[in-house]
Parts: structure tokens; C-alpha cells; sequence
């Protein structure tokens, strides 16, 4: 009996040791063939043309349709009608993509386009007008989030509706050939085109598969790259689409593990784990200390082009009152936030539009740094101290930098004379407060889907609606009507003349807006790579054939 | 952690004759502690040490927990600050003598609860038996059966962020055990000579209850309370950890230790010191705790 | 002896559905908005509206638990809201490093507990016995964070030994079994130390030793097995704070394992994924103190003349 039992014993244990050794081999495979390591230790060699890259979130779909931020995947294994370059003195420019040539008539109200020849997707289908169309038509009635472009073209509200089956200003003349016209006259869309929401996808694929967006087989695109593998919470994987039309890049692979952690990040960047990290996590102090000493031939920096601003909800009991929001505006020093968490590595905003988008104005003023008249303007306008508070909604997923600038404009508030609670909210909880329209402030940033201002002034100050669900509920309907209208100006000068009255409105006058600060995006690369060019709008996500390697 | 302690405690207590009719009364047996294990004096020391820490707090320090000067931010430790600054340049020690508010309370308060709802359950499991013991019984299997960290999750994501909460969490986390010793105890108790003299003379449940069978089950209960103290701190700090449970403005030392992680390797002090700060403290629990089992477990005292 | 262990199994069913229905219960008295959750802000109200009839949210609250359960039977634990696959594949990703951290942390605390458990019994009272028995104390003091931390510090980043994160092959279990089991080793050598002690003192060990065996003989082949039993159930009861530590050690190390599964579904207010991750671990602890039991009562004799 006794030797049963110590038998029994051993026998457990050499069972766990040799489960562990089997299936620790296994499990980066998880059901699929056999995958290439994940996350080799250091000390191995790396395989060539491989890029290893990591989030900090799993992305939820590689479709469009469905998300307005897991932009890694379709980036990469897309095609847009027109691109953005990022030109080498780091302006950019639209550049046509799928599209060979186009041309603007009836007053900017129709455009008609010719597709580039010889484009096919990754299953060998040919890119044709009907696809472009369907992709149109797709992102309308498919129940989506982002049909905000689309809803531009005449006819698209009827279809939404289901009316009609078809998309009315929609025109295709032949397979290479096809016409847009818009309800409204609008001189952003072709800038519009180039955001990662307008990916063309293939319509006789997508008749065919069940799981697009979710399965990898059924993700079909003409980019550069497609997407082979994707085991949730653990890594997706890109590897070289040799059907793609365009160049071959020099990333033949490119494999995304998610790690949760910044700090993890940068552990395993340290140790030769990872080929690019994005620094936008990390302290700046660790930037500081280890990046720009250790790493510094490996910096690559790309200016954020939108910005990190406070929303006062005018809705609530005291920030209803213009003084208060101009005090809030006031009270709150940019600079020592700039010098201090961002180390200098960020530009102060002063209006909407930030720096680096058409129409930005560097001649706006906002009200200099003064917590005494901030405070004097909150005792003249009869408030006693301390009587104005408010709650500062943070969204705990929120970056550590920006929970810190929660902390620091809690505190400059309060020596102004406030008193503000920073109360913590989940994302999700955070995002369904702030779309109810009853957040009282908080902090965010807003990063440019496409280079055009009324790309981020529709967005919060279009309508009553896009106010509401952004918890600003600005009360000025005839500013919003305007600034719907003003995407309708075709004379390009006379249009941003309109956006920038109304940005000085909206800011200066009515003080309904905290501008901040627009932080530079830092990477570093690791020396396996030559050169690395980030989105132009300063995004997380990046293209992979952007990236050289050595 | 709650397991093993069960674990040991239902082991060592396998001998019911030895349970009553001690001589020794509770003073004498602590005074003996104090003379046998030094150890445990020390640790009493230790835990006094940071109570008083954390009762005095804004006397011991010129800074306010919350008093930022970021452009001294991550400052080294230096005579100003003697734990350094942190990413907003608040004075470390300072926030640590907070914390300890924060810590100390959750290894506390969850504990009493826990403890008096397990040993009304346990005695009244115990005692009256039948469906009254089945009912409890299970519902103590129920929650046993959990791993105790995601079992105080799922009850964080209920009941939401916040001091209260964890206490709730952390005290619905551990009464299961207490009740399960308590039902043994009073089990051995019934039995027993002067609570069948009780009974024969008539005196009400409920007084053999709180009049007999509790005050036989404190001592091992005071060995448990001490030792249940540090779990609920380690359960609270892992779960600040993990960024559930405590929230800014409120600073545990299990939500130092998350925010400083990330300057482990270059300002290790942010999330060192309240590390060690925790480990202290649990390890002067145990200490003690162990101390008292000695002195107080009539098992352990055969031999 | 059959019916003892048909008793237990059955024991262990009520619970499983007992943990099952108090899981549901309280992740449904949440305020939600679990389809905002999983739609994401831009969806419109029909939309809201479908998706809710869809998942049955709409139906009454005993409906809807009798679905889960029978849906769980059969391997179904739903969608996940946030990540939009089901939950079973992702747990099915997840548990196989799950287990494999605990079991390969089990061995750790094993081989250490009990080598540290055996020189202090041996020496009982000795220097070595008190600096071993104090050190497992501190041993079980130590947050499995700062422990995992440190580690990680040491031979992931200074060293380079090991990976800083991730599994892909054995390399990758060691910093974290180590960091996992660090806490159990301590409580498995005072445990093993206290029984030993005690097994030493029976008469059977004299006998022997009369016989002529040396003592070292003595105390592996008769004494360590004889004392072994409650370490057996010790390591069942273990096995619950280890999923309790995994949660930790995984968030440190990055591993896609079911404790880091039910942080971000906590983070994500995932409720079919949080709802099978704990599940699944439960049962675990379910299933490991059920074996455990069964081992026990086959193995022990007492129990078994008990029967």
C-alpha cells in the first residue's frame, strides 16, 4: 500500500512535468499548424523579414464596419481608393492609391474615379468598380459604426433605411470606371477616402464567406499584406500578400503580440524581443532615461496630428455659466504639464483644429495661464470659494500620462478656487456615461481621421446630437448649423475661413472648449531596422511596409 | 492563503478533552507568549509601530498625502523626501503612512466581519444541526470552492470600485472558513460534559449558544483572526494590483506598488518600498498569529 | 468504499451547480450595459434592441440560467462581448497555460516544501529548523507580485536567462511557476515538517531503526510516506490559492492564461467571459478536491476501516 502511494506520488508528478513540456510547446499554436515561436527569448536568432511588434489591447475585428479603432489589421490588409504620404520633411500629402485618375464636376457635387488595373485581392478575385460600390453600400446597410462618410453620397440616407436596394448617387460605368455624387457639395472627401474606414473589400468573397472580420481565412483584401494568423490575447500575425500589385515591402511578416502592460513593453524591447515599441505609455521619465540615452539613434518621433483636450459639459449646474469655463480655461497651466509629464515632447494647442491640419490657425489666442483672475472671475461672477464643483470622469484604460494630467488639472482647478472629484470609470461604463450626454468633464484625445478640419469640428460641434453624445451639449444651434454647412463651401480659402470664425467662437466666446496639448508620438525601433515611417496622423497602428529592414 | 490556515487549524484540533476546563485564563496564556517567543513580541512591536503610523500620520510628516510638485516629480530619495517623489512629485513616505490607513483598515475590517458572521453560522450550524447545518454547510462549500482571488473579483465587478466594497468582498471571501472551524469546535463542544449539564438543567439554546459554546471557540478564533488579517491584505493588495478595487484618489499599497511598477528598473523605490511595507506587516501577523497558536491551540500544547 | 466516493461526487455536483448559479446571480444584478459593451458607443437603439432579443437578455432570469447551464453542458459558454468569439475558444487557448503554470508552480512548492519540510523535522529545534521555518514564513508573506517582480527583474532583465513574457516553450513557465509556487512552498514545509515530526515519534520508526536501517533510510521510506497524506490534501486545497496566484503571475509575465481572461473581461465588463473563466476554475478546485478525497479514503487506511 505504502509503495502504491509513493509510486502514485512520482508517477503525479512526472505526469505534470512531461504535461507542462508538451503542451508548453503546443500552446502558441492553439488548434491551428504549428506556429513560428512567439516572443523568442533573447538569445535566439531572428528569423529574416520578421517584425515583432506589440499592443497593449487585442483588436475586436479586422472589419471596418464594426470598429472605429482596431485599425492595425485592415491598414495592412486593405487598400484605399487614395493614401496619405508622409513626405520626407514630414508634411504630408494625398496620394492615389486603387485610384488611377479622377476628376470633381457639377460643383463639387460629382466625382468620377478610374481604378488602377490589374489589382486583385488575396484569393486572386480581381478589384473592380462593383467592389468599391459594395464596399460603399456595405458599410450602410451593415448595420456598422462607420457610415459617416458613406451617408455623405445622395441617396445613402434611402438606403440606409432600407427604401431602396441601391445607393442612388452611385454610378459604375465599367469595371474600371465609376461616379460618386454627394447629396452636398463637400471639398474634404477625397481626404476623407484615405481613412482606414473606407477599405475596399472584394463583394464576390464576401458572398461567399461566413466570418468575415473574425476569421482569417474569410479576411480577404488587396494590401500588401494578409492576415494568416490570429490566436485572441496572444498575437495576429501579417505576412506578405504575393499578390499584391504594389511594391514588395521589406517586411515579409510581421507578428503583434498583445502585452497588456507598457512595462512589460518595455522589458521585452530592452531584451531584443519586440522590433518596435510605441512609447506613448511609458513614462516619460523611462523615455527620458533609457530611450533617449541608450536608444537614441533608434528614436523615431511623428507629430500627433489632433490633440488632448478638456470637454466642460454645459449642461451642469455651474459650467451652464460662460465665467466658469472661461475660468477653467484659465486656470489650467499647459506648460509646466507639458514640461513636466511629457518632458517637452508635446506642443500647446490653443484652439480645435490642431497643428498640421488644413486650416489650423496659429494666429488664435487662448487665455493666458492666470489662477488669481481665474479666481477672481469666479468670486465677481458670485460664486464663493470652493462652490463650483464638478466631476472629472477618467476612464481608468486611459493611458498613465494622461491619468497623471487628470490629477494635475484636478489640482490646478482647486487652486483656482474648485472643487473637482476625479471619479474612475471603466471604459465601457466611461463611454456610455459620456454618450448620454451627463459626464460632467473629462479628458481625451482626439487623433485626425483624415486631414480635413471638419473632420474633428462635425464630430463634436455638428449638431446637437454629435454634441450630446460627446457630453459637451453646446447650446448654440445656429454655430452648429453653420459648421454643417461649411463643408459645403467649395472655395477651399472661404471654407476655412468659416471653420476658423467658428473655432474663435467656439473657444474664445463661448469658452466651450479646453484646448491642451497635442504630445509627439515616440517609438523606438530596434536595431534590426533601418527605417520606420509612422501614419501621418500620428496613430498607434502603423503600416508595415513602412517599416525597412536591415 | 484562508486554506491552509484552515487546513492546520482543523488538524491541531483533534483533541476535544483538552479544549476545556483549562486553568490558564487568557492573560497568563499571552504573558507566556511574551516569555517563550520573542519573535512574536516583536512582530507586536512592529504591527503597534504601524498602527501608530497610521493614526499619526499628519503629525509625522510636513507634506499632504495629495501635495503634488511635478516639477520635482520622480525625485531620488533625499533628506526633503526620504522615499523619494513619485510621478507627481508627492512624497512617497508620506503617501505610505496614508496607505497604511487604507491597508491596515482592510486587513482589519473585512476580518471582524468575517469572523462574527462565521461563528454565528458555524455555532449555529454546530449546534442546531438538521437543515439549519446542511443549508450553511453547503453554502460554505459554495463559496470554499472558489479560488478566493477570483471569487473577490467577480464580487468587486458587482458590486463596483471603493473601500466599502472591499470590505464586503474580502469579508464574504472568508467567513466560509471561520464557520467551518467554528462548527467543528462547537461539533466537539456539544458533547461535552458541562453543555449536557446545561442542557439537562434546562437553559435555552441560544444561552448555551453565547453563554457556553462562543466563548470556547474564542481562542482559536483569536489565532485565526491574526492569521486572517494578513490574507485580507494580501488579497487587497493583489487586487489593487490588478487595478480593481482601490481608486485614485484613495492609495493602498497594493495601488503604489501597481503605479510604480512601470519605474521598477529605474526609481525601484515607488514600488519597493510599499512592497516591503506589506510584507512587513504580513509577516508580523503571521509571526504573531503563530505565536498565539502555540500558546493558545491546546494541541499544540501536549507536546 | 464505492458508495463513500458516489456520495462525494454527487457532493461535488450540488456544489459546481451551486458556484454556477451564484456566479450568474451575481454577475446579472450589475446596472449593464453590456451591449453597449459589446456593440460599442455608435450602435443605434434597433440594433440595442435586436441584440438584446438575440442573446435572450430580454427573457426572464430563470430562462435565461437554464439556457447557460445547458449551453455549458455542451461546451457552449457564449460570446465574449468585448473580444466577439466564443468564450469556450478562447478558454480553450487560455486553460492549457493555465495548467500548466500551476501544476509546473505545484512541483516548485513541492520540491522545495518538502526538502526544506524534511531538514527542519529532521533537525527539529535546531538553527537550521528555525531559520528554515521563519523563512517559510516570509515565504508565504511576500506578495506573489513582488516575488514575480523581482524575478523577472533578475534573470528575465538583468540576466537575460529567461523571457521577459510569453510560453512559447518551457523557458517561459519558469519565472512564473517559480514566483507562483514561492508562497505554497512555505506553507507546504511547515506542513511537512509538523507531520513528520510527528510520524517520527510512532513506534513503527523505532521498530525499524531497531532493526538496524540507518536513519536517513528511515526517514524516506517510512516516515516521509506515512506523513504524506495530508500533504496529498494539502496540494488539492492548494491548488485554489494557486489559481488565486496565476491571476497575478500572468498579468507580471503576459501570459494568455485563464486568470489574465477574467482581468480584461473584468476591464471589459465581459460577462460570458468572466462568468466561464471562473467557472472553469472553480470546477477545477471542484474536481482537484473531489480526487483528492477519493485518493484520501483509498489510501488511507483508517478511513478505510471507517468505512
Amino acid at each position: 500500500m505504502k509503495k502504491f502511494l509513493s509510486l502514485l506520488l512520482a508517477l503525479a508528478m512526472i505526469l505534470s512535468l512531461a504535461a507542462c513540456g508538451s503542451s508548453g510547446s503546443e500552446t502558441p499554436a492553439a488548434g491551428e499548424q504549428p506556429a513560428e515561436a512567439t516572443a523568442a527569448p533573447a538569445a535566439s536568432g531572428v528569423e529574416e523579414g520578421l517584425l515583432r511588434a506589440a499592443a497593449l489591447y487585442d483588436i475586436k475585428t479586422m472589419d471596418v464596419a464594426q470598429t472605429t479603432d482596431d485599425y492595425m489589421v485592415p491598414m495592412n490588409i486593405f487598400d484605399r481608393l487614395f493614401e496619405v504620404e508622409v513626405q520626407a520633411d514630414g508634411t504630408s500629402q494625398i496620394v492615389p492609391s486603387l485610384v488611377e485618375d479622377y476628376s470633381v464636376s457639377d460643383g463639387g457635387l460629382t466625382y468620377s474615379f478610374t481604378l488602377r488595373e490589374g489589382v486583385v485581392f488575396s484569393n486572386g478575385s480581381a478589384l473592380t468598380a462593383s467592389d468599391v460600390q459594395y464596399t460603399f453600400e456595405r458599410l450602410l446597410t451593415a448595420g456598422g459604426v462607420n457610415d459617416d462618410i458613406p451617408l455623405e453620397v445622395l441617396g445613402a440616407e434611402a438606403l440606409k433605411a432600407g427604401e431602396t436596394d441601391t445607393l442612388e448617387g452611385f454610378t459604375v460605368t465599367d469595371d474600371y470606371n465609376f461616379s460618386i455624387t454627394l447629396a452636398n457639395a463637400n471639398a474634404g472627401f477625397i481626404a476623407e477616402l484615405t481613412g482606414p474606414a473606407m477599405s475596399i473589400v472584394d463583394a464576390e468573397t464576401m458572398a461567399e464567406v461566413s466570418d468575415f472580420g473574425m476569421s482569417c481565412e474569410d479576411t480577404i483584401g488587396s494590401g500588401p499584406y494578409k492576415v494568416t494568423e490570429w490566436v485572441k490575447n496572444d498575437h495576429f500575425t501579417l505576412e506578405y500578400n504575393e499578390l499584391y500589385w504594389g511594391e514588395e515591402p521589406s517586411v515579409k511578416k510581421a507578428v503583434v503580440y498583445i502585452i497588456p502592460d507598457a512595462s512589460t513593453q518595455n522589458l521585452m524591447f530592452q531584451n531584443g524581443e519586440l522590433d518596435i515599441i510605441d512609447l506613448d505609455y511609458l513614462d516619460s521619465s523611462i523615455v527620458e532615461s533609457t530611450y533617449k540615452t541608450t536608444y537614441a539613434q533608434q528614436m523615431v518621433s511623428c507629430p500627433r496630428v489632433g490633440l488632448t483636450y478638456m470637454a466642460l459639459n454645459a449642461n451642469n449646474q455651474y459650467l451652464s455659466d460662460v465665467n466658469v469655463r472661461k475660468a477653467v480655461q484659465m486656470a489650467i497651466d499647459v506648460d509646466t504639464i507639458i514640461a513636466s509629464i511629457f518632458a517637452g515632447d508635446a506642443i500647446k494647442e490653443n484652439g480645435i483644429i490642431p497643428q498640421g491640419v488644413w486650416g489650423f490657425n496659429e494666429a488664435l489666442e487662448r487665455p493666458a495661464f492666470d489662477p488669481a483672475a481665474a479666481k477672481q472671475l469666479l468670486l465677481d461672477s458670485g460664486y464663493a470659494e470652493g462652490e463650483v464643483s464638478f466631476e472629472l470622469a477618467m476612464d481608468t484604460s486611459a493611458s498613465s500620462n494622461l491619468q497623471l494630467v487628470y490629477q494635475m488639472v484636478q489640482q490646478y482647478l482647486k487652486e483656482a478656487g474648485m472643487t473637482v472629484e476625479i471619479k474612475s470609470y471603466d471604459e465601457s461604463s466611461w463611454l456610455a456615461l459620456r454618450q448620454s450626454g451627463e459626464m460632467d468633464s473629462f479628458l481625451a484625445t482626439w487623433t485626425m481621421d483624415y486631414n480635413d478640419p471638419a473632420n474633428i469640428m462635425y464630430t463634436f460641434f455638428g449638431s446637437p446630437e454629435k454634441t450630446l453624445i460627446r457630453s459637451l451639449n453646446y447650446a448654440d444651434t445656429a454655430v452648429m448649423e453653420r459648421v454643417a454647412a461649411a463643408s459645403g463651401i467649395t472655395d477651399d480659402a472661404e471654407r476655412m475661413a468659416e471653420y476658423q470664425a467658428l473655432e474663435e467662437k467656439i473657444v474664445v466666446e463661448d469658452a466651450a472648449w479646453v484646448p491642451l496639448y497635442a504630445n509627439t508620438h515616440l517609438f523606438a525601433v530596434s536595431d534590426r531596422v533601418e527605417s520606420f515611417v509612422p501614419y501621418w496622423a500620428g496613430y498607434s497602428n502603423f503600416y508595415a511596409a513602412d517599416v525597412t529592414l536591415k | 492563503m484562508r486554506d491552509e490556515q484552515e487546513e492546520i487549524l482543523t488538524m491541531q484540533m483533534d483533541s476535544p478533552e483538552d479544549v476545556l476546563g483549562e486553568a490558564d485564563t487568557l492573560k497568563d496564556q499571552l504573558k507566556r507568549m511574551a516569555r517563550q517567543n520573542k519573535l512574536a513580541v516583536i512582530s507586536a512591536v512592529v504591527i503597534l509601530l504601524f498602527v501608530l503610523g497610521a493614526i499619526f500620520a499628519p503629525v509625522l510628516t510636513p507634506y499632504e498625502f495629495d501635495q503634488q510638485d511635478v516639477i520635482n516629480r520622480l525625485a531620488p530619495p533625499s533628506a526633503e523626501h526620504l522615499l523619494g517623489t513619485d510621478e507627481l512629485g508627492r512624497d512617497v513616505l508620506t503617501r505610505l503612512l496614508y496607505g497604511s490607513r487604507i491597508s491596515l483598515l482592510v486587513g482589519v475590517v473585512p476580518t471582524v466581519i468575517s469572523m462574527l458572521a462565521g461563528a454565528v453560522l458555524g455555532i449555529c450550524a454546530g449546534y442546531i444541526g438538521g437543515k439549519t447545518d446542511v443549508i450553511i454547510m453547503r453554502l460554505a462549500d459554495i463559496m470554499l470552492a472558489f479560488p478566493s482571488m477570483l471569487l473577490a473579483m467577480v464580487i468587486m465587478y458587482t458590486l463596483g470600485d471603493g473601500l466599502i466594497n472591499i470590505f464586503l468582498a474580502l469579508a464574504l471571501v472568508s467567513w466560509a472558513s471561520v464557520a467551518r472551524i467554528v462548527r467543528a469546535e462547537t461539533l466537539k463542544l456539544k458533547e461535552s460534559v458541562f453543555v449536557e449539564a446545561a442542557k439537562s438543567l434546562g437553559v435555552s439554546r441560544l444561552k448555551i449558544m453565547c453563554r457556553h459554546i462562543f466563548p470556547n471557540c474564542l481562542p482559536s478564533m483569536i489565532v485565526l483572526f491574526t492569521l486572517n488579517i494578513p490574507s485580507a491584505i494580501l488579497s487587497e493588495s493583489s487586487l489593487s494590483f490588478l487595478g480593481i478595487g482601490i481608486k485614485y484618489p484613495q492609495a493602498s499599497w497594493g495601488l503604489m506598488v501597481n503605479l510604480g511598477r512601470q519605474f521598477l528598473y529605474t526609481k525601484p523605490w515607488l514600488s519597493l518600498a510599499p512592497s516591503i511595507a506589506i510584507m512587513l506587516v504580513v509577516l508580523a501577523f503571521n509571526f504573531l498569529g503563530d505565536g498565539l497558536r502555540d500558546v493558545l491551540d491546546p494541541h499544540l500544547k501536549d507536546q | 468504499m464505492l458508495l463513500n466516493i458516489g456520495k462525494r461526487v454527487l457532493q461535488a455536483l450540488v456544489v459546481l451547480i451551486g458556484v454556477a448559479l451564484l456566479i450568474f446571480i451575481m454577475l446579472r444584478i450589475v446596472p449593464g450595459n453590456a451591449i453597449i459593451t459589446m456593440m460599442g458607443e455608435h450602435a443605434n437603439p434597433e440594433a440595442i434592441e435586436r441584440m438584446t432579443a438575440e442573446l435572450g437578455l430580454d427573457k426572464p432570469f430563470y430562462v435565461q440560467f437554464y439556457t447557460y447551464i445547458t449551453g455549458a453542458l455542451r461546451g457552449d459558454f457564449g460570446t465574449s462581448y468585448s473580444l466577439h468569439v466564443s468564450v469556450s475558444s478562447l478558454i480553450a487557448q487560455a486553460f492549457p497555460n493555465t495548467v500548466c503554470l500551476a501544476l509546473a508552480a505545484a512541483v516548485v512548492a513541492w520540491l522545495i516544501g518538502i526538502v526544506c519540510g524534511i531538514i527542519a523535522a529532521i533537525k527539529e529545534n535546531s538553527l537550521l529548523d528555525r531559520l528554515f521555518m521563519g523563512f517559510s514564513l516570509f515565504g508565504v508573506s511576500m506578495p506573489v507580485f513582488m516575488v514575480a517582480m523581482v524575478l523577472q527583474y533578475l534573470f528575465a532583465y538583468k540576466l537575460g536567462w529567461f523571457g521577459i513574457s510569453g510560453v512559447s516553450d518551457w523557458r517561459g513557465f519558469v519565472l512564473p511557476a517559480i514566483a507562483l509556487g514561492w508562497n505554497s512552498a512555505g506553507s507546504i514545509a511547515r506542513l511537512t515538517r509538523s507531520t513528520l515530526v510527528e510520524v517520527l515519534q510512532e513506534d513503527y520508526i523505532d521498530t525499524a531503526r531497531a532493526k538496524g536501517r540507518r536513519r536517513m533510510g528511515v526517514i524516506l521510506f517510512h516516515a516521509l510516506r506515512n506523513s504524506m497524506l495530508p500533504v496529498i490534501t494539502m496540494m488539492a486545497v492548494q491548488l485554489s490559492s494557486l489559481l488565486s496566484g496565476a491571476v497575478i503571475c500572468e498579468t507580471i509575465f503576459s501570459i494568455n492564461g485563464i486568470g489574465r481572461l477574467a482581468v480584461d473581461a473584468i476591464s471589459g465588463r465581459d460577462i460570458p467571459l468572466l462568468q466561464g473563466t471562473i467557472l472553469l476554475s472553480t470546477a477545477l478546485v471542484i474536481l482537484g478536491n473531489l480526487v483528492a478525497d477519493c485518493l484520501y479514503s483509498v489510501l488511507d487506511p483508517r478511513v478505510r476501516k471507517g468505512d
